[in-house]
């Protein structure tokens, strides 16, 4: 990608580079790589191909595109926390570490779906725009994140803001179509992805791949966040959970249409009927909103208003005029943005109107309809099961059978065999009492109502069991575990946390063992650890528990191995000690690992993202080990210092550097002393070095005769 | 505290000392470890063993004393005596195992230092587990501040290494097919009461030795343990107890 002539020898690290404090500035949201702002451009331009570099899977996972993790990771935690710090003025600052982003991420992820379903001439319009994918396309990057405050209502009816509230927008057709051999493959195209991922920004990962939190634990890396978000968004629409299946359908017209009402009639009767409707287990009733694109250039917008008057009385309330415009505009305009994200395509697209429409449709239609149907919901089905009569219904089911199947009461569905669940196709019909209340629980986690959905998994978990679905099973499981470590205000209590352990437990298993659903147990269990992690304390230990474990059960290829292997380092640096005794750290584990990570890295070829590791590891060793930085084990430093050197050496092979030219301890290993000495030193000097010696001088490596003299790994290991 | 226990512990050792070594040195000498050559080439010990019996599984060993600044005093690899072993540690993984069980048990160190200020007696029992590689741990705290620490590990066993990547975890596997393998052998199961056991008496007579060795007037304290009767009685108690 970079050529050699292109990349410095060894040049400071981009996030040394000016643009940092720049960056870091000018993008106050939240997430900053979620609004590529132009202005940022200019210090991610050698990036900005790799945003295009996805492979095979991109089509379904590019709404969550490759750039994020490294914009973000220098923009909101360069390697100067202070100064990041100071000049991000936002309050969620204060949360703005590493676990937060995971989790906002994760949450983020189960955000509700909406389909988009377009007439011909839509497309064809948009895709004279500019967007070869058409309306779909189009309106995808304004479902990222809905600008401003979105206000939902839980189920007790107090409000809560969310700044980072954000919709799916999948193309209708796709929904449910996802080949099912797919999923075998899955975990391949993700390792194929990540590991192109890998060489295409080898140089520049390098070089800022390890920033750190403001507390100074090792961040999440830019590789481990792309693999959480392919991992995350690879999994298509399933019976058994209801994230992938829609809550709303967007019907658009444009204004070029002849006969408007008969298309939208037609789109209509598409979603229900016909060959393109979802497959029969997607609840039918979602939301139907209803767009009008006007086209700026070649319509009449008196004749469009006329239509969209028109329109909303057939169709009610949940309608939206958009506007587009393909004129070059200038930035500054109020009303017009430029497209997220898709900058590469055509520059010069701006539309008015696109964000708005997304705002509109989440804030005013979206979510009150989902706030809505949770609300029926619970008052129908769910208060019915909780209630005094269901639950002897259901005893009396489960013990005697003498309960009649009576299909209509919704009590006598859960004990023993409901007959709801139709055992040859795997699933519940869409009306049963189970997949309702798994897709009010559904909708309740999307709304971030994590106490009434973590209750409504609990109370249906039990009845896929008794009903062998075995993948409703593990979903629900998995799910209920998932919103308890979600759920804020469940704090403490270890008996939790072994209860949540327990869940994943199962979950894993009905995954794995009885359904031999890799991607899912995967995920799974990634959740678990992300989640575990940012609990921080003890539930750290079965977070890095659950990561060995995913490289165990061999889930994940060997760039997966390596990034799981930094993860469990991750998990145990997250233990601090605490009080004033110091125990109760993970240091020396956290090393360990780190140190694993580095020789794997080194194994597969890539020595800048080993030399992170090793002076991670060397960060995390420091407390532990005395003052000289020495082992007390002579195989545990003899390791370590073969390492290094390997290291040392790999990376200045691929800088161009002669490899020999540097004062090598190889050649000295047989003498003992002179080795030694060397590598005491490197150590110590490390050491020093360990408070992020920012100033220039040490770090330029350019600057003539020094670089013959320093080894210039020392460098490297600092950035 | 430790200090009047210590000098208590020299006097009665000074006293006692000849004495035990006049009534164990006998049986001690001639426990040496059953010479199978250790040089041959795994398939050849392997193949002795398998024929001396199919299914049992062999433990592997690595113990270590500590310095109460971490320096190592005294290593020593051995396999099980129990069940017809040689007496040979196999790990899972010899080419790494040199580093990796010290990686493994310096790792521990963080457990233990936990372990230390909850548990009240000597003997610690099983700490901490590595499972990538099936380690278990288990530590034995002694009064001037030097630490024991045993790593065990059972087998690779051949129907895990089929490696179905799904279902059969090394670890699980391991646990779960180990205690039907065979109950009497004490050491299948690393955290069963019966290996608990064993490893307390055999942690118990190495300290005992330890003691003596600390005794020596020619050992300073924390400098390594180079004494080949301190050796052979470690081993010796490895074939008696693990």
């Amino acid at each position: 990608m970079t050529s050699p002539g292109d990349a410095a020898p060894v040049k400071p690290p981009p996030s040394f580079s000016p643009g940092v404090a720049r960056v870091a500035s000018t993008s106050p949201s939240r997430y900053p790589g979620e609004q590529e702002q132009p202005q940022s451009l200019d210090a991610d331009l050698t990036e900005t191909p790799t945003a295009t570099s996805p492979g095979p899977l991109s089509s379904t996972i590019a709404d969550l595109p490759l750039r994020p993790g490294s914009t973000h990771s220098r923009s909101g935690r360069s390697s100067t926390p202070q100064l990041a710090r100071s000049s991000v003025g936002s309050p969620l600052d204060g949360r703005f570490d590493g676990s937060e982003d995971i989790r906002s991420l994760i949450i983020r992820s189960f955000s509700p779906t909406i389909a988009v379903h377009a007439s011909e001439d839509t497309d064809d319009l948009v895709r004279n725009k500019g967007f070869k994918g058409g309306f779909w396309e189009l309106i995808r990057p304004f479902g990222e994140t809905v600008p401003g405050k979105v206000v939902i209502r839980d189920s007790i009816g107090s409000s809560r803001a969310w700044e980072d509230y954000g919709v799916r927008f999948v193309d209708f057709k796709g929904i449910g179509r996802a080949p099912t051999g797919r999923e075998s493959g899955s975990l391949a195209q993700m390792e194929e992805v990540l590991s192109k991922h890998l060489e295409s920004s080898e140089g520049l990962l390098g070089a800022s791949v390890r920033t750190r939190d403001v507390l100074g634990y090792p961040a999440t890396t830019p590789l481990c966040k792309l693999f959480l978000q392919q991992l995350l968004c690879s999994a298509p629409a399933a019976p058994h959970e209801t994230f992938g299946h829609p809550v709303a359908n967007v019907i658009a017209i444009s204004s070029r249409n002849p006969a408007p009402l008969e298309t939208l009639r037609q789109l209509y009767a598409d979603t229900t009927t016909g060959d393109k409707h979802p497959p029969e287990w997607v609840n039918q009733e979602y939301l139907r909103y209803y767009v009008l694109v006007h086209d700026e250039e070649r319509d009449d917008i008196t004749e469009s208003t006329k239509l969209y008057d028109q329109m909303k009385r057939h169709f009610g309330l949940h309608c939206h005029l958009l506007r587009l415009r393909s004129s070059q505009c200038v930035v500054t305009d109020d009303d017009s943005m430029q497209v997220p994200q898709c900058e590469w395509l055509s520059p010069s697209e701006h539309l008015s109107g696109a964000g708005e429409a997304g705002k509109e449709l989440v804030v005013q239609s979206v979510i009150p309809f989902m706030e809505n149907k949770v609300a029926v919901w619970n008052d129908q089905v769910a208060s019915r099961r909780r209630g005094i009569s269901g639950r002897f219904m259901s005893m009396s089911r489960r013990w005697a059978g003498f309960g009649s199947s009576s299909r209509s009461s919704i009590a006598g569905s859960s004990g023993g065999n409901s007959g709801n669940y139709d055992a040859t196709q795997h699933f519940y019909g869409p009306d049963s009492p189970e997949a309702v209340l798994r897709k009010m629980a559904d909708f309740a986690f999307m709304l971030r109502d994590w106490k009434l959905s973590t209750s409504t998994y609990e109370m249906i978990r039990a009845d896929f069991g008794n009903d062998k679905a075995w993948k409703y099973h593990a979903g629900a499981h998995e799910m209920c575990a998932v919103s308890t470590l979600l759920n804020p205000l469940a704090t403490s209590a270890k008996i939790k946390l072994d209860g949540v352990d327990q869940m994943f437990e199962t979950a894993c298993y009905s995954y794995l063992t009885r359904c031999s659903d890799a991607p899912h147990a995967l995920r799974c269990l990634s959740l678990a650890v992300e989640l575990l992690k940012s609990r921080g304390g003890s539930a750290t230990e079965s977070a890095a528990k659950w990561a060995m474990r995913v490289m165990d059960f061999g889930l994940v290829g060997s760039v997966g191995q390596i990034l799981y292997t930094e993860r469990v380092a991750a998990c145990y640096a997250c233990k601090t000690p605490a009080g004033a005794a110091k125990w109760g750290g993970r240091r020396r584990k956290a090393g360990m690992w780190s140190i694993l990570a580095a020789d794997q890295w080194l194994k597969a070829g890539k020595p800048t993202l080993a030399s992170a590791c090793l002076e991670e590891a060397e960060r995390l060793y420091a407390d532990v080990l005395s003052a000289d930085g020495v082992f007390p084990m002579p195989e545990m430093q003899s390791f370590i210092d073969n390492l290094r050197h390997a290291v040392r050496v790999e990376y200045l092979e691929a800088r161009g550097f002669d490899a020999r030219d540097e004062p090598a301890a190889a050649e000295n290993v047989g003498t003992e002393e002179t080795s030694e000495k060397l590598d005491k030193r490197n150590h110590r000097r490390s050491l020093i070095g360990l408070p992020m010696q920012l100033d220039a001088g040490t770090l330029n490596m350019t600057q003539g005769p020094r670089d013959t003299e320093v080894p210039p790994s020392d460098d490297f290991e600092r950035a | 505290m430790h200090k009047i226990f210590q000098i208590f512990q020299v006097y009665t050792y000074v006293l006692i000392y000849p004495w035990t070594l006049l009534a164990k040195s006998s049986p001690l000498i001639t426990h040496v470890i059953s010479q199978t050559p250790a040089n041959s080439p795994d398939g050849l010990s392997l193949h002795t063993s398998t024929l001396i019996n199919r299914d049992r599984p062999k433990m592997s060993y690595y113990f270590t004393i500590l310095s109460p600044s971490d320096t190592p005093l005294f290593n020593i690899a051995f396999g099980t005596s129990k069940g017809g072993g040689d007496g040979i540690a196999r790990f899972r993984f010899p080419e790494t195992a040199q580093y990796m069980n010290q990686f493994i048990i310096h790792s521990s160190l963080d457990i233990l230092e936990e372990a230390q200020w909850t548990n009240g007696s000597m003997y610690l029992k099983h700490i901490d587990t590595y499972p990538p590689a099936a380690a278990y741990i288990t530590a034995f705290l002694t009064p001037s501040g030097a630490r024991f620490l045993l790593l065990h590990q059972p087998p690779h066993l051949p129907s895990s290494t089929g490696s179905s990547g799904l279902g059969a975890s090394s670890l699980l596997g391991s646990a779960g097919s180990t205690t039907r393998a065979s109950s009497s052998s004490i050491a299948a199961n690393p955290t069963s009461p019966q290996t608990e056991e064993a490893v307390r008496q055999f942690m118990n007579e190495v300290y005992e030795n330890y003691v003596k060795t600390a005794m020596s007037p020619f050992y300073k304290q924390g400098m390594e343990i180079k004494s080949p009767v301190f050796r052979t009685r470690v081993t010796a108690a490895g074939k008696k107890w693990l």
